[in-house]
Formats: structure tokens, C-alpha cells, sequence
């Protein structure tokens, strides 16, 4: 069999889904080493898809479009479930926390379910468009999905710091919470990754501004994308504020950052599909 | 009659709290999110057609349809600005009176007040240790600045001073992206000029208040080509451009999307392109003789048909016209009668409609042409939003991944007459406590085993 891009996406999609089954197992029944099977697999996956994006620039290459897999909706979505898996690996490794694997390793798997099994996302390489014709394609999409996936990660520890709030006392010590940080860590691990979030939020803003202005000339043009995407950042702008100086701590931050990782999914999602304007080829 | 001093404190205040901060990133957030779920840029008889009147109505009132251009919308952006101003005005003194302040003195029961403080003994006189002392804190952290205390050895170590003026750097950069935006709006245009293949243009249509300026210098459009990928998407659009200023042909160069061309702070951007007809070959039979002649027309240029005083010209063209496919409109023009005017079908030769007057038309072959769609900008504030930008990338990446940290450290004699001595450190950092508290456990426990004399380290 020939070994291609999409075979080995396809491994990854379902090398993904074992590691989010190991994940979950491993704090349902409590068994550290599922644990460390899911980071070990999680680790291999990812591995695995960074091989395989390389391979598809090549394609692209071979096809005469030659361009970075960044181009449209089915690649974005393998460079997200890519960017989520990054930043909580190196979370993780940072951390020692394996059992905040859950969300992230799921977040990936559908990501990456979405992008081969929807008939709706087409999966061919295609030519770019001349608007997307720029260096700057890679380092807007590049710093938008860091962004994105640090918030990914940030909303998965969030919910984490809901449920462990409210269990109330002390954890049972062989309780399925006993694996968890405790809250006021969850809630510093919550805050580092948004700050990490937003620096290249920020960066993949700026960058489309500048992009857009080296295009068309225009640098904001309230484009619904770019709207949302300015959503996002208030968000996260007034949450930074409101810790930093107002000294807000845990559940208020925690359901913030879920806001904001909902207003994440609109900008990538809602948008592509219920509005309309100059990222329109995200949708293809 | 003067406000009354409170009042106009309480404005103050309100103005720089940062629960007006909060208020004004989240209402920007719902406002932006209105105008995305309306559809901006609509005309007032789109409007109309769209909404019920009552609805129609509000919009035009609260101007929805063009939110982001609103008074009211621009008011939150003034009160965004005015509160960084503000609340700028009134921490930097703090900040600055924080960096100015020296300890003059340093007393170890204040130091164990501290979150983060250790205490403990050493087997060794002050002078033996001090030397040590000096070089485990300054490799950990840096060097320690001494403060004149008599007898026992007092300092100070800080790091990250700077950390403190990045924060003014954000509030600095999210106001230079926005009076680059006014800079902009007020001395600047955007607008687009569609100009044929061959041809030149000086005028600019506004996108804003359907208005026309006429640049200084012409654009001469010298070629414009389109390239699409074997499976038919557009591969890219390309046009030759010539500036001429004062008569005379003075920049060349060729644009593509994502590579404009700048002259005198002018930018032209490709935007778009349409299909014109270029000239047509085309056939007048006059029924009444049957004589039929064969002409070569260039696009709204009259000719006069041999043989007779009947001039023609191509006025207009369609591509599609009722899904008849291309049509030529032709114009008649005779001594002493007004023009007679058609809709000549290309693709349809025996269309009954294909005649004026006594002229039955045929046109034998089109040929087309392009014209470019360029978008004009001129932006001299762009610069400033650039600024702006790099200020931003540098602040948000300094302020959160710099600390500024102090520590106080006191080194005396554990009691009166005693051989051993005490040692009192304690710390402080402005952000990240965690790792702060990780990098003080470290440098507390090199300091326990270093300082120890080498005869009772194992």
C-alpha cells in the first residue's frame, strides 16, 4: 500500500480516539498506567500527523500547487487537532499532570473526525486562491491555532475546575477528584494558558491586519471573521483585567474562560458557516 | 459654575476604575457581535425591503446597518481610550514611586511577615559566609545591592525592574493603533477605479459617501491578465501599470494580489476584473439594395459605413444578455433624425431583432478585452497602526513573561555573643507566584547547604 498523507491522517484520527479512550479510562477507573498509555500514545499520534502534514506539503508540491497545508477548512482542522495536541503535550510534560488529558485528546479526535468523515469537507489538495497567495498565510493561520488550542486547553481545565469546586470537601482519597490538581492550582494552569493564548491571538490578529492591508489595503475591514476574532480578544482582555487587577480568582475566571472558548469555536466555526466574508474559502 | 470638587472626582474615579475597563471590553464585545449578525452596508431601500418598516426604522435610528461607523460606537472607543488615559495617569506614579523607593533600612521581624520568607542558622560568623552569600544569590538571582545597616549585612536583590513599564506599553500600543485609525480616516481615502486594458484614469470612486477625487497622476492600465488552474479556479490576476505624472510616463510596474504598487503614499491594490469588448467585426446588410458591408469597430468609437453618411458605434455590451448569451448594443446615428439604438445578439445571427432600420446586423467575431478592478488607497496613518502593533507584540510578550522580583536579605548574629548566624530572606514577585515561590525554595536550600563550612558538609 502506498504511503500517503491521507492514510497516515487516517491512522492519526483513530490513534487519537484510542488515546482519548486511554484517557478517560484512566481516571474512570482511577488506573494511572491507562494514564501514561494515553500520553505515550497521544505523544506517538502526534508525532505520526507531524510526519503526515509534512508529507502533504510535498504533495502539494508534486501537484504543482506547492503550498503550506494551511489552505482551507479540512486542513485547518488537521492543524488544530495538530496545535491542541502540542500544546497540551508540552502542558503535560511541563506540569506532570497526565489526567488533564481528557478534553485536549478529544477535542483533537472530533477535529480530526470532522475533517475525514464529514462529506461536507473536501479532503482533495487543492490550488490556493491568489488572495491566500502570501507569506503570510502560515504565520496568521500558525499564530491563530497556538492561540486557538492554548484556549482549548484553558476551557478543558476550566471545566476540570468546575467539577472540582463543587465537590465540596475534602476529596475522597481514592475518588476519581483525588486525580485532579488541586482547584487554586487548576486555576493558576487556567490563567497561564490563556496568557499564552492571548500573546498569539494577538499575533495571528496582527498579522492577518497586516496581511489584509498588504491584500486589499484595508487593515480592519470588520469582516464577521475578524469581528469575532476582535470578540475573542475583548473576552480574554477583560478576564486578564479583571484577574490582574480586581483579583478575580477561580469560578468567575473559569466560566470567562469558557465564554471565550465558545466565542473560539464561533470565530472558527460559526463564522465559516453562518456568516459570510473575505475567509469564505474556509469553508471549501 | 465650577463642578463641585467631588463630583468631578467621582467622574475621575469612575473613568479609572477598572470595573469600567471591564464594562467597555465586554459592551464593544456585544455591539461588535450586533453587527455581525446584521448584515452592514445595506442601502436604505435594501433596508426597506428587508425589514418590516417599524424594524427598518430602529436600525436607521441606532444606525445598525452601518454600526461600526456610528457615533455611538466611536463614543465607546473614545471612552476605551479615555479610560486607558486616565487609569494610565494614575498608576504611573505609583509606579514609579514603587521603582524609586530604596529601603533604607531592613528589619528581619518585618521580613517574616512576608508570604515567602525563610529564616534559618548557619554554623559560621558573618564575615566567613558573606563572600558565599553573595555569589549563590547573585547566581540564582542577581547581585545583591547592600543597604547600609550597621553591624549584621542587610541588601537588596531585585530583577525585572522593567517588567513594571511594559503594562504602559500595551495601554501605549492599543492607543497608537487607534489614532492611527483616526489619522487615517481623517487625512486618508479608500476607493476603487476600474480602468480598461489601453486606457488611463484619474478618478477614484469613494466607497464612502459616493463621492469621486481625481488623483494628481493618471494610472494607465497597460495590460491586465488572468490565469486559472487546470480545474478551472483562478490561478492569479495580473496588471501592468504605468503611472504618468505631469504628461510624462514616471513608475511601471505590475501588480498581483498580495503585491501592490505604492506612488507618492498612494496604494494600488488588484482587486478585480471584468471582460469588456475590445471591438467587434461586424456586418450591415441594407435589405433595400442588398449590399453588405464588413467593419471592424473598436468599442464606443463611430464609424461611418462606406458608401453612405449612416455612422455606427458600439455603445454597449452585455455578456449575457436574457441568456441569449452576448449582445452588442449598436447605435445609428443619421443627418436631421435622433439615434436609433439595438440589441444586436452575437450568437443568434437570424434573431429577428438583429436590425435597424433598413440595416439587418450580423456580427461576425468579438474581441475581448479586460479591464481591472483596483482598489486606491491612501493611509498615512497606517504607519502609526504598525507602530502600534510592534509596541503591542513586545508589551503583551514582556509583561507576561516577565516578573519583576525583589528580595530583602538579612544576614546578623543569631544571638548576643553567638558564633552562629541568622539568616532572613524574603521575597516578593509582581506576577507568577508560582514559579517565583519554586525559585525562591531553590535558592533557600543551595543557601542552606553552601553556606554550611565545608567541616560539617558531609
Amino acid at each position: 500500500m502506498m504511503i500517503n498523507s491521507s492514510l497516515l491522517l487516517s491512522i492519526t484520527t483513530f490513534a487519537y480516539m484510542v488515546c482519548a479512550l486511554f484517557y478517560l479510562a484512566g481516571v474512570i477507573f482511577r488506573y494511572r498506567p491507562l494514564l501514561l498509555s494515553g500520553s505515550l500514545l497521544g505523544l506517538a499520534a502526534f508525532l505520526l500527523q507531524t510526519v503526515a502534514i509534512l508529507l502533504r506539503w510535498q504533495e502539494s508540491y508534486q501537484l504543482g500547487y506547492g503550498h503550506a497545508p494551511l489552505s482551507n477548512l479540512y486542513e485547518s482542522l488537521v492543524f488544530g487537532a495538530w496545535a491542541i495536541m502540542l500544546i497540551y503535550l508540552i502542558f503535560e510534560y511541563r506540569t506532570g499532570q497526565r489526567a488533564l488529558g481528557v478534553f485536549p485528546s478529544i477535542c483533537a479526535f472530533l477535529a480530526m473526525a470532522y475533517a475525514s468523515f464529514s462529506p461536507s469537507v473536501d479532503a482533495r489538495i487543492q490550488p490556493l486562491v491568489p488572495a491566500l497567495k502570501s507569506n503570510w498565510l502560515i504565520a496568521h493561520v500558525i499564530a491563530c491555532f497556538l492561540g486557538y488550542a492554548a484556549f482549548a486547553v484553558a476551557a478543558g481545565v476550566s471545566v476540570l475546575y468546575l467539577v472540582r469546586k463543587s465537590v465540596k470537601t475534602n476529596p475522597h482519597p481514592k475518588g476519581i477528584i483525588a486525580l485532579f490538581p488541586d482547584p487554586k492550582q487548576l486555576d493558576e494552569f487556567n490563567y497561564q494558558l490563556i496568557l499564552f493564548g492571548f500573546l498569539w491571538l494577538s499575533l495571528g490578529i496582527i498579522t492577518g491586519s497586516v496581511w489584509a492591508n498588504s491584500a486589499w489595503g484595508n487593515y480592519w475591514s470588520w469582516d464577521p471573521k475578524e469581528t469575532w476574532s476582535l470578540i475573542t480578544w475583548l473576552i480574554y482582555a477583560a478576564m486578564l483585567h479583571a484577574r490582574s487587577v480586581q483579583g478575580w480568582r477561580g469560578t468567575r475566571v473559569a466560566w470567562l474562560s469558557l465564554v471565550g472558548f465558545a466565542c473560539v469555536l464561533f470565530t472558527y466555526f460559526g463564522v465559516n458557516f453562518l456568516l459570510s466574508g473575505l475567509h469564505s474559502y474556509a469553508t471549501q | 459654575m465650577p463642578l463641585k470638587p467631588g463630583l468631578l472626582q467621582s467622574l475621575q474615579q469612575t473613568l479609572a476604575s477598572m470595573k469600567l475597563s471591564i464594562f467597555v471590553f465586554l459592551t464593544l464585545a456585544v455591539c461588535s457581535l450586533l453587527g455581525t449578525l446584521l448584515p452592514q452596508g445595506l442601502t436604505e431601500h435594501e433596508l426597506h425591503s428587508r425589514f418590516s418598516p417599524g424594524m427598518a426604522r430602529l436600525i436607521e435610528l441606532l444606525g445598525l446597518h452601518d454600526l461600526y461607523h456610528t457615533g455611538w460606537f466611536r463614543f465607546l472607543l473614545l471612552l476605551l481610550a479615555t479610560n486607558l488615559i486616565v487609569c494610565t495617569l494614575q498608576r504611573l506614579p505609583k509606579t514609579v514611586s514603587q521603582l524609586k523607593h530604596r529601603d533604607e533600612s531592613i528589619e528581619p521581624e518585618k521580613l517574616t511577615k512576608f508570604i515567602q520568607h525563610q529564616v534559618f542558622d548557619v554554623n559560621a560568623t558573618l564575615d566567613q559566609l558573606k563572600p558565599r552569600l553573595q555569589q549563590v544569590v547573585a547566581a540564582e538571582f542577581a547581585a545583591i545591592q547592600p543597604v547600609e545597616n550597621s553591624e549584621v549585612f542587610a541588601g537588596v536583590v531585585e530583577t525585572g525592574r522593567w517588567s513594571r513599564w511594559m503594562v504602559y506599553l500595551v495601554h501605549l500600543s492599543v492607543l497608537l493603533i487607534l489614532i492611527g485609525a483616526l489619522i487615517g480616516s481623517l487625512a486618508g481615502f479608500k476607493g476603487f477605479m476600474n480602468i480598461a486594458e489601453g486606457s488611463a484614469s484619474q478618478e477614484v470612486h469613494l466607497y464612502r459617501g459616493n463621492q469621486t477625487i481625481t488623483l494628481p497622476f493618471a494610472v494607465r492600465c497597460d495590460d491586465f491578465d488572468v490565469t486559472f488552474y487546470d480545474m478551472g479556479a483562478p490561478k492569479e490576476y495580473r496588471s501592468d501599470l504605468t503611472i504618468i505624472d505631469g504628461g510624462k510616463d514616471v513608475l511601471q510596474g505590475s501588480i498581483i494580489v498580495n503585491d501592490p504598487l505604492t506612488y507618492n503614499g498612494v496604494t494600488l491594490y488588484q482587486s478585480s476584473y471584468g471582460a469588456i469588448l475590445k471591438e467587434a467585426e461586424v456586418e450591415f446588410t441594407d435589405k433595400e439594395s442588398g449590399t453588405a458591408q464588413r467593419m471592424v469597430l473598436p468599442f464606443g468609437e463611430a464609424k461611418t459605413i462606406p458608401g453612405t453618411a449612416d455612422r455606427v458605434q458600439i455603445v454597449d455590451y452585455q455578456q449575457d444578455m436574457a441568456q441569449f448569451g452576448p449582445a452588442l448594443g449598436i447605435a445609428l446615428q443619421r443627418e436631421g433624425e435622433p439615434p436609433k439604438g439595438s440589441w444586436i445578439l452575437v450568437k443568434m445571427p437570424q434573431f429577428h431583432g438583429n436590425k435597424i432600420d433598413n440595416y439587418h446586423i450580423n456580427v461576425i467575431q468579438t474581441v475581448d478585452g479586460y479591464y481591472t478592478g483596483l482598489q486606491v488607497k491612501k493611509d498615512p496613518g497606517v504607519w502609526v497602526v504598525y507602530t502600534g502593533f510592534i509596541a503591542m507584540m513586545l508589551g503583551i510578550g514582556m509583561t507576561f513573561y516577565s516578573s519583576h522580583r525583589k528580595l530583602w536579605i538579612w544576614a546578623g548574629p543569631a544571638g548576643s555573643g553567638s558564633r552562629r548566624t541568622r539568616i532572613v530572606l524574603a521575597g516578593r514577585s509582581n506576577k507568577n507566584p508560582v514559579a517565583f515561590e519554586k525559585d525562591f525554595q531553590r535558592l533557600c536550600e543551595r543557601l542552606q547547604t553552601d553556606l554550611q563550612p565545608t567541616g560539617e558538609r558531609d
